[in-house]
């Protein structure tokens, strides 16, 4: 099998029912999807999968052969491309989720964060400058359970959303 | 040999300890320079010598430094900001001196002790340490410069006297120095080492990095996945496995499932005792291979718990709580039992917590390294490393020098670990010895919530006494509480090795049912006072053939939670029952002047209605919501913390929104505003979520909470908007503490403003909506 990670063709030996979230870290050595629950129930394993938010650890790997599948790891050259950024600029640019992420000091474990990353890229490609509720509908309704954070980050989430969306608009940080 | 007697306030009213000196010991003495490093040779291998100054604060001769502490980071971000910052300050070098902080690991840090009280007693070695440190380089320059040492000034790094300059980095280069810092304490304690003696600190006047609102240095690394997690960690060699545990708290293993070669072709069971695991090269065939041979494993029955639903009358019918010694507080006094009985008005109440669970968004997980010499590496993620270490000598009988512990980045799991172990590194170690080669354990989600400890549950009968003033003539508390603490890896007691006893009454320290008051009585206006806090074994811990029961461990606020949730919701029932606005009702009960100044501000930044409670439109009917304020307090760590809930209750549903928190704190110093002040927003959110929907459930056989679905947490939809009002008191001296305490006062609030909502009292956690409308109907 053949999976596109990140921009990267990469070749799986694993059995083809394994979850897309094992194939990552233990054989494709990316490591930012987190196991969490392998019930689909927090959201820590979040990829993209064709831009849409999906959950690592119930998705057998099979499910993704043919589909473009984005982890933070590959965020920035996501944004490095819609943006046609390109050699120095595109290196040297994270994306404007992780830049938030980081301007409003976002995490505290955060162990639960690169899915949140990954959810905040979907619903800011989709919707660029959502309203609050939409950034809590996002994280809470809007995929197979709500993004679970036990470290009580949700605020800072919602900020780092709004920033986000400001510096991906061509707002200052 | 030494006597140190230390305390704390993790662990209530165990306060005065008594810890020998194992390394160093020597009395400080200025500084020497001799050629031999270790000269002492006092020090265990895989150590570092503590009482050397190198081993805490190692100054590089390009002048940048590195921090070396037993302490770790679970998301608090101390190590990386606040930590950096006492030291910079201390050490006398800007806060970018400083390129690194290590953490835990038990081969390159000096001190253990347990991931809590950050701020206090955490980093009170590594300060004396660094304070020791800049003593001898100013000792050093005044040699080099021919100055007395008085005469010296120290600005960044650079020592100035007699018209000379000198770096640090100048200082230490090409020699070899050795400066003695007396140690004291047992390095593999849940306490670990302390040092000792008096260095001049600074004092908070002359602060300069303190105070300021540095960034996270972490925090990049974390989200541009260049972090190494645990979770990261891959061994050459190294296999997955998942452990079968017991189908109960008390089952023995009568047949061990054998794996079916013809679908799991690598897979291996491993059995010792009542452990039994299963081993693959991939973690995908273990996970499926362990699924297999669970289906096929045979215990034995037991049901030897009461259940959840009968849990607090079996505390008040059958658990023992005789055999326990009885802790009165140290502010109990009068007679309050008389003046109660003599009292215009009185309050009479239960209060009832249920079990907690930590509930790491990841469950826990260790990879341990076997050598055929009969040394062990375990990389893992633990709050007390060191603890760990000799947990793990323990149950192995080699000495702790055989045995290293490496830290890595993981999920918060929030007082779990800090006597220790959190789970699966104990098993990691013996499937690893079993197996010869490095075994990765990795606890499911299910695991992580029926075999980790849990917050202890416990009930509080209170008695108020207001008299003819509506004032409180008489309080009286008695808390009741099964043993808070049980440090025994579960993995060891399946495997029938050695591990540190069961808590009993007798037991040794932090192994017994003893209880302290956690929750320090700050309404010192209160004449009549009697608080007094029971224990008792934990639930099933005896009855269990294991030994294992409902184990217990200390979650963010110990005890203090559980104490301080009836007395404060108990107090704002006694402000109604007074017809006094419960904020000013504390105010009439106190003179401490920090928790009137919070008490102050509270009212005036949450938007507080003053007024007595229920609210005028209280109501436990109708579809429309019914809106409630209330409030709570909290003094942990030298800190004042004040809180005030708004809630709106649809009384037809049941449905509790929490719309706003304001949380005051006063921590003294406050060492980083932005950071303190993330921290409190999570505790908050943490707090909220206990208040609305957490109890761990359990049949008699074992814990039936298994998931997310069966444990909710708080979502981001249903977050409280969040006020945080930093009160910064420099004077007062003290660095105070983090969203542990923030953690606790929203409980006590939300239900103060239910009772304001609806005007009927909710004693019991967590308010979920089936037990919201059982309340409305009474």
């Amino acid at each position: 099998m053949t999976i596109t990670v990140n921009g990267q063709k990469r070749d799986v030996q694993s059995s083809a029912d394994t979850p897309l979230l094992y194939v990552l870290r233990n054989e494709l050595d990316v490591m930012s999807p987190q196991f969490g629950c392998g019930l689909a129930q927090c959201g820590a394993c979040s990829v993209l999968v064709d831009g849409k938010e999906v959950r690592s650890c119930v998705t057998p790997v099979s499910s993704a052969t043919g589909k473009e599948v984005t982890t933070i790891e590959g965020l920035p050259a996501r944004w490095a491309k819609q943006k046609g950024l390109s050699g120095a600029d595109a290196e040297k640019t994270l994306h404007p989720v992780q830049q938030a992420w980081i301007e409003e000091q976002t995490p505290l474990c955060g162990y639960c964060q690169s899915g949140m990353m990954i959810k905040a890229t979907e619903l800011l490609e989709k919707t660029a400058k959502p309203s609050d509720s939409e950034i809590k509908a996002a994280f809470t309704t809007s995929g197979p359970s709500a993004h679970l954070c036990r470290c009580g980050s949700y605020y800072a989430i919602v900020e780092a959303v709004r920033l986000a969306s400001t510096i991906m608009a061509g707002g200052a940080k | 040999m030494k006597n140190s007697v230390e305390t704390t306030n993790i662990l209530g009213a165990q306060l005065s300890r008594r810890g020998f000196v194992k390394a160093g010991g020597a009395l400080f003495v200025g500084f020497t320079l001799l050629d031999s490093k270790n000269a002492q040779g006092a020090v265990a291998k895989n150590s570092l010598d503590p009482s050397q100054f190198q081993s805490w604060v190692e100054i590089h001769a390009d002048n940048t430094v590195i921090l070396h502490t037993g302490k770790c980071d679970f998301g608090q971000s101390s190590l990386y900001t606040a930590y950096r910052q006492i030291i910079a300050d201390e050490l006398e070098i800007p806060f970018e001196s400083i390129t690194a902080v290590i953490g835990g690991d038990t081969d390159r840090t000096p001190d253990g002790g347990g991931t809590f009280d950050l701020l206090g007693r955490g980093v009170m070695p590594l300060r004396k340490a660094a304070a020791y440190t800049r003593e001898a380089m100013l000792e050093l320059a005044a040699q080099r410069f021919g100055v007395a040492k008085d005469k010296l000034t120290i600005k960044a790094g650079v020592i100035s006297g007699g018209g000379k300059t000198v770096t640090y980095g100048e200082l230490v280069k090409d020699q070899n120095l050795k400066l003695s810092i007396p140690v004291a304490g047992d390095l593999t304690t849940m306490f670990g080492l302390t040092v000792e003696g008096d260095p001049p600190l600074k004092p908070v006047s002359k602060y300069e990095v303190i105070g300021k609102s540095y960034r996270n240095s972490v925090i990049p690394a974390k989200v541009t996945a260049k972090e190494k997690w645990v979770t990261d960690v891959k061994l050459s060699g190294m296999w997955h496995a998942r452990i079968v545990h017991p189908a109960t708290l008390g089952s023995k293993l009568i047949t061990a499932g054998q794996v079916d070669k013809t679908k799991f072709p690598n897979a291996q069971v491993v059995v010792k005792g009542n452990l039994l695991g299963v081993v693959a090269p991939t973690e995908w065939e273990a996970i499926q291979a362990s699924r297999q041979v669970a289906a096929a494993t045979k215990w034995s029955e037991w049901k030897g718990l009461p259940g959840q639903p009968n849990l607090f009358r079996y505390f008040r019918q059958d658990a023992d709580w005789k055999s326990t010694s009885v802790s009165r507080s140290q502010k109990s006094g009068g007679d309050a039992a008389s003046a109660v009985a003599s009292a215009k008005k009185k309050h009479s109440a239960t209060y009832e917590m249920p079990f907690m669970k930590h509930a790491p968004i990841g469950p826990t997980m260790a990879l341990a390294d076997y050598k055929a010499d009969g040394t062990v590496t375990v990389h893992t993620h633990n709050q007390n490393p060191q603890a760990l270490r000799g947990q793990l000598a323990l149950m192995l009988g080699v000495p702790v020098d055989q045995v290293i512990v490496r830290l890595y980045s993981g999920p918060g799991h929030y007082g779990r670990s800090n006597g220790g172990n959190a789970g699966a590194e104990d098993e990691a170690v013996l499937l690893s010895k079993e197996l010869g080669r490095p075994v990765r354990v990795q606890w499911m989600r299910g695991e992580d919530f029926q075999w980790s400890t849990q917050s202890p549950a416990g009930y509080s009968d209170v008695q108020i006494g207001l008299d003819a003033n509506n004032k409180i003539s008489a309080y009286t508390i008695d808390h009741y509480m099964p043993a808070m603490q049980d440090d025994r890896p579960v993995g060891a007691i399946l495997a029938g090795l050695p591990t540190m006893p069961a808590p009993t009454p007798g037991g040794q320290r932090l192994a017994n049912t003893v209880n302290g008051n956690s929750d320090p009585w700050v309404y010192d206006g209160v004449l009549n006072l009697e608080e007094r806090a029971h224990g008792t074994y934990e639930v099933g811990q005896r009855e269990s053939p294991l030994g294992v029961g409902l184990r217990d461990h200390s979650m963010r606020t110990p005890g203090q939670f559980q104490q301080n949730f009836p007395r404060e919701v108990a107090l704002s029932e006694a402000a109604a029952l007074a017809g006094a606005d419960p904020i000013q009702f504390r105010l009439d009960h106190t003179k401490d002047e920090r928790l009137t100044n919070i008490l102050q501000r509270l009212r005036a930044e949450s938007g507080w209605q003053t007024r007595s409670a229920p609210n005028p439109k209280a109501s436990t009917t109708g579809n429309a919501p019914v809106r409630g304020q209330g409030v709570s307090v909290m003094f942990r760590s030298g800190s004042y913390w004040a809180c005030a809930a708004q809630i709106a209750v649809t009384p037809a549903s049941g449905a509790i929104a929490v719309e706003k928190i304001t949380m005051v704190v006063d921590p003294g110093v406050v060492v980083n505003p932005l950071q303190l002040k993330r921290q409190v927003e999570g505790g908050s959110m943490m707090g909220t979520s206990i208040a609305l929907y957490e109890q761990v459930e359990f049949d008699e056989s074992g814990v039936t909470t298994k998931d997310w679905r069966s444990y909710p947490i708080l979502k981001m939809a249903d977050m409280p908007e969040i006020k945080v009002v930093i009160v910064n008191r420099p004077e007062v001296g003290v660095y105070g503490q983090g969203s542990e305490a923030a953690n606790a006062l929203a409980a006590p609030a939300i239900a103060a403003a239910f009772f304001d909502a609806t005007g009927k009292p909710a004693r019991n956690l967590p308010l979920r909506p089936d037990y919201v409308k059982t309340l409305l109907k009474a």
